[in-house]
């Protein structure tokens, strides 16, 4: 009986709720897209900028991975002390893109040369530019490499998104953070589940995206660095 | 004045708060390591490793859940205080270090088992003198992970009554005293780094040492 209960209340919170739950999950989602779309404009750039520069290629990394141990909430505390971003959306944005820094700058550097020199070298031959060499042979052989850098940036902000609450976000994050004030169990419990939701799904959603856009000859390949990844939420 | 404040603050409970945070750290990451280790190493063991591949992908998902909503979670479920804290910051921090010792031992070339078992050895040398050996930085690797995990994992144990430095950064944030936070952050941050640049360089030795 007391499980049933227990799955009923939980229910109830989520049906009379479902208005508010909705625009929270929206607001998440917005966050993440900002924070993705600007991240991707950056980190590609900066992964391809550094690809034949070994030494520049380490500094950068090095950055990142120093980035990677900062606790988030200590990272959110500090870019709300410095002036001009406060509590805020740019604070939460410019957390989420420095997280995003080493999954998808170390994933484009690392397949960006664990490309084979003899294709490069085919594809000079034959006449294309660096330029085209990096477009047409490069990147479609690092894609599936890349895109598992996204798919580990895109589930660590999904989590570290919750924690924006406490610096002015209202997202999922909200009904985990209120519940606790509130002591309000429901209210905790349908946010801690629907948080760990999204990151399935989104996880899920980035499985699918990776195989269709890979091509079918790269599948077997799919390098994931799954051991040595490094995430912190 | 506000920076004044933060020092005053610093002196009356930062220390105490790091002390606090550090023993938490210090006792879930060994619980972490212990638990992960005997975890890890069964299942890669005779009767558990039939379902080797839904606990791997399990390790997997459990490491996307938010740290927010596991540490929420405990708070329906065992109340408020450290006890609480200790046990989700154990259950999360485990996950890495699980799925990184399952990961090293299974990455073992299985050429190498072959021959030890080959000279004679029995199973039980044959995991103490090359498998656990060779899984070993793997293994660090994942310790390393789960230490960072852990430290900034226990900021948000404060909201569920663990204290720590977390009550530094949330009472800064709640009452809008930026320098609280910012040392707050700062002292986590150093914790976290230091943690990760030890046992990283503890990893590099290690496995240089078997590169010789």
């Amino acid at each position: 009986m007391f499980i049933i209960d227990f799955f009923l209340d939980i229910a109830n919170y989520f049906i009379k709720h479902i208005d508010k739950i909705s625009t929270y999950t929206f607001e998440h989602f917005v966050l993440i897209i900002i924070a993705i779309i600007l991240s991707l404009v950056i980190w590609l750039t900066v992964g391809i900028a550094i690809r034949n520069n070994l030494g520049l290629a380490k500094g950068v990394l090095g950055i990142g991975s120093f980035i990677m141990s900062v606790p988030s909430i200590a990272l959110y505390g500090i870019l709300v002390s410095v002036p001009g971003f406060g509590l805020s959306r740019r604070s939460a944005v410019f957390g989420l893109i420095l997280y995003a820094m080493l999954p998808i700058v170390r994933n484009v550097y690392v397949s960006l040369n664990q490309v084979d020199e003899n294709v490069m070298e085919a594809a000079k031959g034959m006449g294309l530019s660096t330029r085209q060499v990096l477009f047409k042979v490069q990147l479609p052989l690092a894609m599936p490499v890349i895109l598992a850098g996204i798919r580990v940036a895109l589930v660590m902000m999904v989590g570290i998104a919750t924690l924006a609450v406490y610096i002015g976000e209202r997202n999922l994050g909200s009904l985990i953070q209120q519940g606790i004030v509130r002591t309000y169990d429901d209210m905790i419990i349908v946010g801690a589940i629907l948080v760990s939701v999204m990151a399935f799904l989104v996880d899920y959603i980035m499985g699918k995206v990776q195989k269709a856009i890979v091509s079918p000859g790269l599948i077997t390949d799919t390098t994931d660095s799954s051991t040595s990844k490094r995430e912190v939420a | 004045m506000d920076i004044q404040e933060a020092f005053e603050v610093l002196n009356q409970q930062g220390w105490k708060l790091l002390v606090q945070h550090l023993k938490l750290v210090g006792i879930s990451l060994s619980l972490s390591i212990i638990i992960a280790l005997v975890l890890g190493i069964s299942v890669t063991r005779y009767p558990f490793n039939k379902w080797m591949p839904q606990i791997v992908s399990f390790l997997n998902a459990a490491q996307g859940v938010p740290s927010l909503a596991v540490v929420a979670i405990f708070l329906p479920i065992m109340g408020v205080g450290v006890l609480p804290a200790i046990v989700a910051l154990t259950l999360y921090g485990l996950l890495p270090i699980a799925r990184n010792t399952i990961a090293g031992i299974e990455g073992i070339d299985p050429d190498i088992l072959e021959a030890a078992k080959g000279m004679g050895m029995p199973s039980r040398d044959v995991f103490w003198k090359v498998e656990l050996p060779l899984a070993l930085p793997v293994i660090i690797a994942g310790i390393q992970t789960s230490a960072v995990l852990i430290v900034g994992t226990a900021i948000i144990a404060d909201l569920i009554g663990a204290g720590g430095l977390g009550r530094l950064i949330f009472t800064g944030i709640n009452h809008y005293k930026p320098f609280i936070t910012l040392l707050g952050s700062l002292m986590a941050a150093g914790i976290a780094i230091i943690l990760d640049q030890g046992i990283g360089f503890i990893q590099r030795r290690l496995t240089s040492a078997y590169r010789d």
